[in-house]
């Protein structure tokens, strides 16, 4: 069985430094024998959670657009990237607002408790961080962590590892950073190794 | 005191709710506050709901860098002159998932256009004899019962505060945790009295501010 492999692109700028650090680490993991897909969040339809609570009662989300299909496909998954550059250090409006669609499965886990996943599923699926920021602090990436934990948990994923480069401003882009392209692609192809190993195990 | 409208500027506040949800908790907790802010016959408030507001998010083009303007047409518009103009800026969000309701994130990264003019042009953004006179709120409410459940909000607001001209301790705060279903906060034991309490304590501030 091969290790699927959704990255998720929460860019609105195309082919810019994070989405180029996403490839590198889909591209690793491609090389690994994984099946790979990248979804681009600026491409798809969906709209920020309503805060409606309607899930609270039901489990479902009573908007129905593509954040739906695209959870269902972050189910599917055996390892999500999810990656984001940091704005005003924090994740992009589009990530934020893909990740509060989730509430649905939060709902499900805690409220209604229809949902629940094993410690041996949570191992078994693995999830990364990938981001990049123009600032050289290293605490620029703080404000981001606590919203990707909570879409890790909410899915059901380990958050097994970050992919993160700051400095980018001075570096003039991921392409002159010295080892950030290459860790990624590494990276990328050793998860698909631990993941098929405890696959066949 | 009587006043004399033709002398007395007003006091410009401008309010954003961050929420989907609308007169929810973190909306409410904002009404408070302007409510202790109404109290003073000087101000002129305004409020916006940035779920109706047609704030688009930021699309990192980074073209303000150059045209000290967003080259995106939309409600942003005409929020970027009232948050010039205005005296006391406050917002509100309910903590989704652990951070800023994704409405108040797109706010914040839009003020990217005050970033590039500050940082990369170099130009002002209030005049200088505005400097110092300018105050943030910034109000939050959040379901779970963590301490920490603001901790990943507060940069991105102290960001938006700091490119629009408002010093870090220039911001007043107010967080509520432990509300969930809509209304919640109306039990809260000291929610309503904090707030209506800054509300006034900020309009007394930005008074002898505007005085000095």
């Amino acid at each position: 069985m091969t290790v699927t492999v959704l990255g998720i692109s929460g860019s609105p700028h195309r082919h810019g430094n994070t989405e180029t650090l996403l490839d590198s680490f889909l591209e690793g993991a491609r090389a690994a024998g994984a099946t790979v897909e990248k979804v681009v969040l600026k491409d798809l339809d969906y709209s920020p959670c309503r805060g409606c609570n309607a899930c609270h009662k039901t489990g479902e989300c009573v908007v129905k657009d593509d954040a739906i299909l695209l959870f269902e496909k972050i189910l599917a998954s055996d390892c999500i990237a999810v990656a984001s550059p940091i704005y005003t250090m924090g994740i992009t409006a589009e990530l934020k607002g893909l990740i509060d669609r989730g509430q649905y499965l939060w709902a499900r886990k805690f409220i209604l408790k229809t949902l629940y996943f094993p410690d041996e599923h949570i191992k078994r699926h693995k999830g990364l961080f990938i981001s990049t920021a123009g600032q050289n602090w290293n605490h620029v990436f703080d404000g981001a962590f606590p919203a990707i934990t909570a879409i890790f948990n909410g899915t059901g994923f380990e958050y097994y590892d970050n992919i993160i480069a700051n400095n980018m401003d001075e570096f003039k882009g991921i392409k002159n950073h010295p080892t950030a392209l290459r860790d990624a692609f590494a990276k990328g192809q050793k998860v698909v190794g631990v993941i098929e190993k405890m696959k066949k195990g | 005191m009587t006043h004399d409208k033709d002398t007395v500027m007003p006091i410009k506040v401008l309010a954003f709710a961050g929420s989907p949800r609308r007169h929810g908790n973190s909306e409410t907790l904002l009404d408070w506050v302007l409510g202790g802010m109404m109290a003073d016959p000087d101000v002129v408030i305004e409020k916006v709901a940035l779920t109706d507001a047609n704030i688009n998010p930021c699309k990192g083009c980074n073209a303000c860098e150059k045209l000290n303007t967003c080259v995106q047409r939309d409600g942003m518009d005409i929020y970027h002159d009232k948050i010039i103009a205005a005296d006391i800026i406050l917002l509100s969000s309910p903590i989704f998932c652990m951070g800023i309701a994704s409405q108040a994130k797109a706010l914040i990264d839009r003020a990217q256009v005050f970033r590039s003019r500050k940082y990369v042009l170099k130009l002002p953004i209030v005049p200088p004899e505005r400097k110092g006179k300018r105050l943030g709120v910034f109000l939050a409410s959040a379901g779970q019962n963590w301490n920490h459940v603001f901790d990943a909000a507060i940069p991105s607001v102290k960001c938006f505060y700091h490119v629009i001209d408002i010093k870090d301790a220039d911001i007043s705060y107010l967080m509520i945790n432990r509300v969930d279903e809509k209304g919640a906060i109306e039990k809260h034991p000291t929610a309503r009295t904090d707030a209506e309490k800054l509300g006034k304590t900020v309009i007394a501030e930005i008074k002898k501010r505007l005085a000095a």
